[in-house]
């Protein structure tokens, strides 16, 4: 008994020694729990997935990636790491998606409650059936001005990145389609390749297999650049609209964040593990093969990013009269 | 035959990976040993296996693995039911109801071993005629799944629900169907999906997510059989046999048109919408009695009747996948739960499923069948001494089972109440004799349902033609409306004089 309580008292002191000089450089010392608010399989999941294997690798601990999905926009998830000490061991895993949870009644924070990192997004493009009549963007439009409101177009649910996406084109082309609802971007491709509707406005990264398959034929990119796909090169939709950029573009921001309320030292030990995997080769290999354009904002600077993409969906979504929560109430100021 | 060809290479392409990977023989004895005594158990069905392994894998390890887990479950427990069929004539699960009639007589006189090995010989064979069914018949499917649309979803949906009603009554048929309404009024609850409004939430953030399918799943399967199951607990007598069990493979190739006849039989039921393993032996039987020379002696220790059952239960599975996999609609109540694993790991059975599931499916079912028949012949003497564990032991296990499945998928509290709620009517359904598989039939199939038909009817600016413009929306129209009608008691009568008439 004597000597087990000399070997914990031994323990004790060595553990203070070792840390008393500068604890706060000793985040991290245990491991990092990231918890996604998105399914297991999605590309929210599967980027966070892949970057923390490669923060693991300039960080002195592991960094175990779960699931908490559910609730309102992800809100299940977002609550569930708002109630966990900001010391930095819990991150939570996200995308723009997130930023409606507050105005859909989900949580009640705006989102600068996190100090978020992102890894990247997937550009959205607009894309017709293989036996589409129209083969430019300008034939679609044409159509779309002779018959306002009737040529149906699928782009995820009311709200979405893509159904934004959606909104500006027809704001920025001055043009309407109808606009027809589905439960995600899969759904909504496959009606494309079913006939159902007569155009698809998802991202790249979910289009990629159906277009080099040739279900799938792509149009414009909604972003300034091109894109290179299947041997072929997609126009911007910029060059043919001036007015696009007022709108435009509206790109995913998927990543992870921690409590901005963490201290600096947590903040700055993520940045330089962060900033470090994203130089890496493993991360933009990644991205080449999956389609996605690297971000590598964070801090501030990605705050700035979501509280932009905030008052978008935020406002977008009270003028479509599905937000339950008026985003003034919160603090969103109309973009 | 090309076509066939590439098939079989892709098969064996995705059974090579499978076979050299050590993992998967762990989870594929576990699971089919797991299964085996499932379905031996009586009270303990199949549908039952694969949803407490979803709830415990689904979103725990790799859906690669967790397939494997649930399709060894899935086809050991269909299998495993006609050890208490034969020799308790209890059968362990609904679907070797059939085996009990010529199982029990075999083994009463003596050639329990025999028809043991005779049950283990048929489930392999029927296990493969069904897989190899699904092999070809998803792709063949798919090709046309392609062209299928909201109005062809809407109604094959309905079709599902009101099928699944049908043959799934005890009595009346009306109460199957009542069963799906009520499944498809649950399906209702949560976001709204082409609207984004919350529907019959009560203000509550939990019911925006809508009913989760697991926890319905567990309460509707799982509560109601141990709560009946520990109201009678009595074992039965068990009947010894001396004979060793070894397929008498004289017999297997004499009976060899049988086999046949009833796999594919057992394919095609399970290809219907949420028609499973039970319905597939019961008409194997039928139709096996009515042909056979042998048919009288049906029911009096046939060889043949056992083996029309015994193959169709088991060839189910493999058509019970096809629906499943090619249109996103489970072919049996055990679908049902594999679609709940599928969806929680964010894949959407579908048209647009990656191709390379359905081939790891294919060759997990083979290897399953192997493991469940080499378990079959040289460890069923362990699954028999299962059968005397009594039922006040094992149920309470299995409660716990199921409790803690409903509550690792969501992670949520509130998941269990709406097991429990959700268990206990569905028992007092039960006693009503109200068929409960159609209503998880109904809550899975709901949400398509409702997304489809509004969907179409927004696309068409509410105009209803739509569902007889499209040629195939119209043969499926037609099929829901001659299902109902063919259980009106007028339109039955009218039929009869008709056909007294012509005949």
């Amino acid at each position: 008994m004597k000597k087990m309580f000399g070997t914990l008292a031994g323990a004790a002191l060595l553990a203070a020694v070792g840390t008393s000089p500068a604890a706060a450089q000793d985040y991290p010392y245990r491991d990092i729990t990231t918890a996604v608010v998105w399914g297991a399989g999605g590309g929210t999941d599967t980027i966070n997935r892949m970057i923390m294997a490669e923060m693991e690798k300039h960080l002195p601990v592991s960094i175990n990636v779960i699931n908490q999905t559910g609730g309102v926009a992800g809100s299940n998830g977002m609550v569930y790491v708002m109630n966990q000490p900001d010391d930095g061991y819990t991150l939570v895993g996200l995308s723009e998606s997130n930023v409606t949870a507050a105005v859909q009644g989900g949580w009640d924070k705006k989102f600068d409650y996190w100090y978020p990192f992102i890894v990247g997004g997937s550009p959205d493009l607009i894309s017709v059936p293989a036996n589409s009549p129209y083969s430019t963007l300008a034939e679609l439009v044409e159509a779309a001005k002779a018959a306002p409101g009737s040529i149906p177009a699928a782009a995820s649910g009311a709200g979405s990145i893509h159904h934004l996406n959606l909104l500006a084109i027809e704001k920025g082309a001055g043009v309407t389609f109808k606009f027809v609802p589905y439960k995600g971007s899969a759904p909504g491709q496959e009606a494309a390749i079913a006939g159902e509707v007569a155009l698809v406005v998802t991202s790249l990264a979910e289009q990629a297999p159906l277009i080099a398959g040739g279900e799938l034929k792509p149009l414009a990119m909604l972003t300034p650049e091109t894109a290179e796909i299947a041997g072929m090169t997609v126009p911007s939709a910029f060059d043919l609209y001036d007015g696009l950029d007022a709108y435009l573009p509206l790109k995913q921001a998927i990543g992870f964040a921690v409590h901005n309320s963490a201290s600096d030292d947590v903040k700055a030990t993520l940045t330089e593990a962060f900033n470090a995997a994203m130089a890496g080769e493993a991360v933009a290999e990644w991205a080449a093969a999956n389609n996605y354009d690297i971000g590598g904002q964070s801090g501030p600077e990605a705050q700035a990013l979501f509280e932009t993409l905030e008052a978008n969906f935020a406002y977008t979504l009270q003028d479509l009269g599905v937000a339950t929560v008026d985003p003034a109430s919160l603090g969103i100021e109309k973009p | 035959m090309e076509f066939v060809l590439s098939q079989l290479a892709g098969f064996g392409g995705a059974f090579a990976a499978l076979v050299v990977d050590p993992l998967t023989y762990v989870y594929l004895v576990t699971s089919v040993f797991l299964g085996i005594t499932f379905g031996a158990l009586p009270g303990l069905t199949a549908t039952l296996a694969v949803t407490i392994l979803t709830g415990f894998f689904g979103n725990k390890i790799p859906l690669d693995y967790s397939l494997i887990a649930l399709l060894g479950a899935y086809v050991g427990a269909i299998y495993g039911g006609s050890y208490p069929s034969i020799l308790l004539n209890i059968p362990g699960t609904a679907a070797s109801a059939a085996t009990a009639m010529d199982g029990h007589p075999l083994a009463k006189a003596g050639r329990g071993g025999e028809a043991l090995g005779l049950t283990t010989t048929a489930s392999f064979i029927g296990t493969l005629i069904g897989t190899f069914a699904l092999l070809v018949f998803v792709w063949a499917l798919l090709l046309v799944s392609k062209n299928i649309a909201s109005p062809e979803k809407a109604l094959l949906a309905l079709f599902g629900i009101l099928l699944s009603g049908t043959l799934m009554s005890e009595d009346l048929v009306i109460k199957g169907w009542i069963a799906g309404l009520i499944g498809l009024a649950m399906a209702m609850v949560g976001m709204d999906p082409l609207l984004s409004e919350p529907r019959y939430t009560f203000g509550w953030s939990y019911m925006m997510s809508g009913f989760q399918v697991v926890p319905v799943l567990m309460g509707a399967f799982a509560v109601p059989q141990i709560i009946e199951g520990l109201r009678h607990a009595d074992v039965g007598k068990l009947v010894q046999f001396r004979d060793r069990i070894v397929p008498n493979l004289a017999t297997v190739r004499r009976y060899l048109p049988t086999i046949t006849r009833s796999g594919v039989i057992g394919t095609g039921v399970g290809a219907l919408p949420g028609v499973g393993e039970d319905v597939a032996g019961w008409v194997s039987y039928g139709v096996g009695k009515t042909v056979s020379k042998d048919g009288k002696n049906f029911g009096k220790g046939s060889v043949e009747g056992l083996l029309s059952a015994e193959t169709a239960n088991n060839a189910c599975i493999g058509g019970a996948l096809i629906p499943l996999l090619v249109l996103g609609i489970p072919g049996s109540p055990p679908a049902a739960a594999l679609m709940g694993a599928f969806k929680i790991n964010n894949v959407i059975p579908g048209p647009t499923i990656d191709p390379a599931i359905i081939l790891r499916v294919v060759a997990i079912l083979v290897l399953a069948s192997f493991t469940m028949f080499l378990m079959g012949l040289f460890t069923a003497r362990v699954f028999i001494r299962i059968l005397r564990i009594p039922q006040t032991v094992f149920l309470p296990v299995v409660m716990v089972l199921t409790t803690i499945g409903s509550f690792s998928v969501g992670g949520g509290i509130n998941d269990l109440y709406l097991m429990l709620g959700v268990g206990f009517v569905a028992y007092f359904m039960n006693m009503l004799a109200f068929p409960i598989a159609p209503l998880v039939i109904g809550v899975i199939l709901g949400g398509l349902f409702d997304e489809t038909f509004r969907r179409s009817l927004f696309l068409s600016d509410g105009d209803l033609s739509v569902f007889v413009s499209r040629p195939g929306a119209a043969i499926l129209l037609a099929l829901n409306v001659a299902l109902i009608l063919s259980q009106i008691p007028f339109v039955q009568r009218a039929f009869g004089r008709l056909k007294r008439r012509t005949a």
